[in-house]
This record gives C-alpha cells, sequence and structure tokens, in this order.
C-alpha cells in the first residue's frame, strides 16, 4: 500500500515485502513473531525496512524468498545501495519476535530464532544496532522514516490483532518476488 | 583437481553462502571483499572462475571486471556477477565490461551451481 501524506510518502509492507527509499517515506508495518530490519545511511538520508517470517527457508523454486532473513536483508541492503547508501555508514534497529499465535517461549521457538538471527546477520556484516524491540507478547505496529531514521513503535493489545498477524502471515505480497534469473553472455 | 572459483562480495553472510554452496558441490574458493581485493588476489593467484557481486565499497563489480579485462597480468577467465540488481541497463554494462554471465540475487543453489558447471564446461571445450 503506498500514498503521501504532508510530502510523506507512507508505505504499508507485508510479510516478504523489502522498501528502501531515498525521498522522505514512513514504512510501517504489523509484526508478531515475525522480524522487520531498518537500515539506514545517516549521511544520504536513505533508509529502508524489510518483514521476514522465518531466519532460512529451504530453497524451493516456488518459495518468496525475501520472506525469509537470509535474503530479506541482503535485498534491503542491495536496494539501500543501489539508492547511493554507503553500507559502511549503515545503522540498524531490529523489531518484532513476539509470542503471539499461542507460540510458547524457548530458545528454539521461532521468535527467538528470528531474533538470534536478525542480530547475529548485522553484527556479521558490521551493522551498529542503534535500538531494537524484540520479544514480548504483543503484536507491534512499527513506523520507521526512512530521511531521519527514527521509529516509533505501538505495542497492541492482543485481543483482535492476533488475528491479524495470523491472516498477514498467510497473505501473499502484491508482487511477490522469486529468485533471481540467471543470464549466460 | 577441483575447479577453484575467487567469490568477491562485500556481505560476509552472503560470501558464507556461495562458499557453502560452491565446496559442497566440490569447488575449492577463496574470497575477496571488494573489487580492489579481488584484482589483488588476482596478480597472485589465478582461479578458473570469478564470481562477483555489483555494489561494494572500495571497487564496484562493474570496475572489477573492466579493470580484470584491461589487465595483461590476469588471464581471461570467466566472470559471473551475482547481484541483487536486476536492470537489463546494468546487465548491459556487465556484458561490455565483459563479464561472462548475470545472477540475480537471491539465488539458489542448484541454479548458481548449474550456471557455474556451464561456464566452466565451456572454458574446458
Amino acid at each position: 500500500m503506498n500514498d503521501a501524506t504532508n510530502g510523506k510518502d507512507r508505505v504499508t509492507i507485508y510479510v516478504g515485502d523489502v522498501h528502501a527509499a531515498a525521498h522522505p517515506t514512513e514504512v510501517r508495518t504489523l509484526l508478531g513473531s515475525c522480524i522487520a530490519v531498518c537500515l539506514f545511511d545517516p549521511k544520504q538520508c536513505i533508509g529502508g525496512m524489510n518483514h521476514f517470517l522465518l531466519p532460512e527457508g529451504s530453497h524451493a523454486a516456488d518459495e518468496d524468498p525475501t520472506r525469509f532473513g537470509v535474503y530479506a536483508i541482503d535485498d534491503l541492503i542491495g536496494k539501500l545501495m543501489m539508492l547511493g547508501a554507503d553500507r559502511r555508514r549503515m545503522v540498524a534497529k531490529v523489531f518484532g519476535g513476539a509470542h503471539v499465535l499461542g507460540m510458547r517461549e524457548s530458545d528454539d521457538g521461532v521468535p527467538q530464532r528470528n531474533v538470534k538471527f536478525a542480530r547475529g546477520f548485522l553484527q556479521d556484516e558490521g551493522f551498529k544496532i542503534l535500538a531494537e524491540d524484540v520479544g514480548g507478547y504483543q503484536p507491534r505496529i512499527v513506523v520507521f522514516s526512512t530521511c531521519d531514521g527514527k521509529a516509533r513503535v505501538k505495542r497492541l493489545a492482543r485481543s483482535g490483532m492476533v488475528e491479524r498477524v495470523a491472516r498477514q502471515h498467510l497473505s501473499v505480497p502484491a508482487e511477490p518476488p522469486k529468485f533471481g534469473d540467471v543470464t549466460l553472455f | 583437481m577441483n575447479s577453484r572459483i575467487l567469490i568477491v562480495d562485500d556481505s560476509t553472510t552472503v560470501r558464507r553462502m556461495v562458499n557453502m554452496t560452491l565446496t559442497s558441490a566440490g569447488y575449492e574458493v577463496w574470497e575477496a571483499s571488494n573489487g580492489a581485493e579481488a584484482i589483488e588476489s588476482l596478480e597472485h593467484q589465478i582461479p578458473d572462475l570469478v564470481i562477483t557481486d555489483v555494489n561494494m565499497p572500495e571497487m564496484d563489480g562493474l570496475t572489477f571486471v573492466r579493470t580484470a579485462r584491461g589487465n595483461p597480468r590476469i588471464p581471461k577467465i570467466p566472470i559471473l556477477v551475482l547481484t541483487t540488481v536486476n536492470d537489463p541497463s546494468f546487465k548491459e554494462q556487465g556484458r561490455l565490461a565483459g563479464a561472462t554471465g548475470w545472477l540475480c540475487k537471491p539465488f539458489q543453489p542448484t541454479k548458481l551451481c548449474d550456471a557455474v558447471r556451464v561456464v566452466l564446461a565451456r572454458r574446458t571445450s
């Protein structure tokens, strides 16, 4: 979903979406156990957000790769660099990983694996995590401003929102990304 | 002897994924984190194939391909570009720079191995 208010674009992203912008944009998403990683280049004022379901997938041809963190973060980095961001300046914020949909807390549960993966990936890539709001039992709405890197988080009362999160997890992005093409010259 | 492949990518995670994929397929692999590092590496050790990203600090992938092709000390080995960039004009720039092929991320391990096999077979035929 994409609309504009007060000269600032507003974009809502769903599971598997990745959005990067070089112009002022508010990117928002609703998270349960999923993770949203936000990356921002403070010099170029270029930022973006993704929304992934699980750390890694099975590489099946019909899977939407950016539903998985390993591709969703790499895709976000690539999109930001295409817009002129420098990865050496990028800083990160991480949100999500809540225990919703009846999930219990355990070290190998989806929320913990997601949080651990996001932190590990960003650390391996050398991105400083400036802020995070992860875990807990409540879904979150995250709004990230691409022009200044600020993020707002609203934790939601569980009733009603859990069903919304569940529906979202089953939804298909408007333009599902696929694994990349191969061209030999 | 196993074919040897140089992976050039500024992302530790992508390098690890590509490395694991190719090592599992039996290739000998080493890494560089940008184009400048790759050029330095190629002046000392020549692989059978290079796989490079496009967007990298220090020296980007297309500049790396042009530099490698213009360096008389570096043989004309195949160079595959592996990138999130899917713009046809960039692909054309890659072809003109001397790249052997263009693979878009996210990559499927089997497709990457297939492309590597085809390109290496072309080289030996």
